[in-house]
This record gives structure tokens, C-alpha cells and sequence, in this order.
């Protein structure tokens, strides 16, 4: 049988542990997805309805479910598996474009080129619409 | 009217490991389970191994410079999951940035960590790891 519960704060059995449900939403993921940076087919995935190959490093993902607005937080883990040194090329992501339905960045091998990574994992943190 | 649910666990009606919450904007849902962090740490793997605070993780090993073991109490259901990590060394400052991650197994996560040349460095790091338990 389907139900809803309706209800403000939840605590252990005990009453300890106390946290209120708007933490619990606030505080979910509301997306998040593990993909190849050079293909665009989710290996797993949570609210991610499409990943665009946008070019070199340029990736943009769209949402199933929209955010309320585009100020969210956004962390992108990426890794290359293979290359030249691959454990250790310097990394880092330039966010572009916040949009409530999707988000587009760019992954960066060191010296700030542009590169396609194997593992792209970005997190989303905010409020559904 | 406020309330309050006193409750151990929570577990679906309709299947088990799947609950809606109602978003922020009072439309749409999300699911509680989908969105909750599996595996998180914070370790301070410039000077020791110390764990200064993990959910859900049961130790971490040190393999090597800048290179890193995590092994997680319960275990994912897959390996795919979404993992961010960010490095930063009080020492070093040139070792900071993000570092690559990936888990090699259900219950194992490795990271690397190097600094700005792309040489391997010891650094502090924190990860988060969002994915579907087993």
C-alpha cells in the first residue's frame, strides 16, 4: 500500500539523532552521474536524463528533473585511466553554464588545455522545482 | 502543526530501497536514497593516516606517494559510483586541486594526488561519494 507521511523532524527510536526533513531534502543530492568523457551513456546515474559531448573536455549534463533556479553547487570528480602518467596529470574543471535544467563543464589537463577523462562524475547539490 | 517521527530505520512501502521526498519547491520529488551520501572522508595524509571524520568507511590505506586506499563498511552495488575528491597540503602548497578517483571494487575507492607539475605528492583530502548500495 502507497503512503505518505507527512511530518517535520525525524529522531532515532531513542530520541536522539534529531535532524529536521528540510535537511534531508536540502541536504540530497539531487542529481549525479558516473560517465566516460568520451562517449555520453551513463554508467549509473540519478536524475540525469542526457550527457552532450559539447567538444574536447566539453561536456554538458541535462537533468530529468529541474532546479528551482541556477544557484546550485556543483563538484565534478573526473580521472584519466590511461596516457602519460595517467594517476597523477593535474586536473581541475571550469564550471560554464548553470541552467536549471543542466550544467556544462569543461575538464582540464594540466596547463589548462582542455582533455576528455575517462571517469566524469559530477554531483549536484540545490532545490528541486 | 509541527511533528515529529521517532523511527530506527526507514525502509518503502512499495519496494524496499526507494522513498520520495518532496523538493524545496513544494512539485517535484526526489528520491531519498538516490540522494543520500554513501561514503565520505576527510584524512589527513600529509604528516599520518589519520581519519578526522568518514561515514560509512572502514580504514584507509597509504599505497604510496600521494596514492591512496579507502574501503568503504558497506559496500556499493556497483563500482560506478560518483565519486569528488579535493586535495590541499599546509606544507605544500603546490600539491592542491582535485585529485583522480575511481572505485576499483564495490568497497574500494583509490585516490591520487599530485601537485601542479603532475608529480606524485602526499596532501590532506576530502571525498564524497554518492552511488546505489548493494
Amino acid at each position: 500500500m502507497a503512503s505518505e507521511l507527512r511530518v517535520n523532524t525525524l529522531k532515532d527510536a531513542a530520541g536522539n539523532n534529531s535532524i529536521a526533513t528540510s535537511f534531508v531534502a536540502g541536504g540530497s543530492a539531487k542529481a549525479w552521474s558516473n560517465y566516460s568523457g568520451s562517449g555520453t551513456t551513463f554508467r549509473d546515474s540519478f536524475n540525469c536524463a542526457s550527457a552532450v559531448d559539447n567538444g574536447t573536455g566539453d561536456y554538458s549534463v541535462n537533468y530529468t528533473s529541474s532546479l528551482v533556479n541556477d544557484d546550485y553547487s556543483v563538484s565534478v570528480g573526473i580521472r584519466l585511466d590511461s596516457g602519460a602518467n595517467p594517476a597523477y596529470n593535474s586536473r581541475s574543471v571550469e564550471l560554464k553554464t548553470f541552467a536549471t535544467g543542466s550544467i556544462r563543464y569543461v575538464g582540464q589537463v594540466g596547463g589548462g588545455s582542455a582533455g576528455d577523462y575517462d571517469h566524469t562524475c559530477p554531483q549536484i547539490h540545490g532545490d528541486l522545482a | 502543526m509541527a511533528s515529529l517521527l521517532k523511527v530506527d530505520a526507514l525502509t518503502g512501502v512499495t519496494t524496499a530501497g526507494s522513498i520520495s521526498v518532496t523538493g524545496e519547491g513544494n512539485s517535484t520529488t526526489t528520491n531519498l536514497q538516490q540522494g543520500l551520501a554513501k561514503h565520505w572522508g576527510w584524512f589527513d595524509t600529509n604528516t599520518s593516516n589519520t581519519v578526522r571524520n568518514s561515514f560509512n568507511n572502514a580504514s584507509i590505506t597509504d599505497n604510496s606517494a600521494g596514492n591512496y586506499t579507502v574501503a568503504a563498511t558497506n559496500a556499493f552495488a556497483n563500482i560506478y559510483s560518483c565519486v569528488g575528491c579535493c586535495t590541499g597540503s599546509a606544507s605544500d602548497p603546490n600539491v592542491s586541486g582535485q585529485s583522480g578517483a575511481i572505485y576499483s571494487s564495490t568497497t574500494a575507492a583509490t585516490f591520487a594526488t599530485q601537485d601542479y607539475n603532475g608529480s606524485a605528492g602526499d596532501a590532506d583530502f576530502s571525498f564524497l561519494s554518492t552511488g546505489d548500495l548493494a
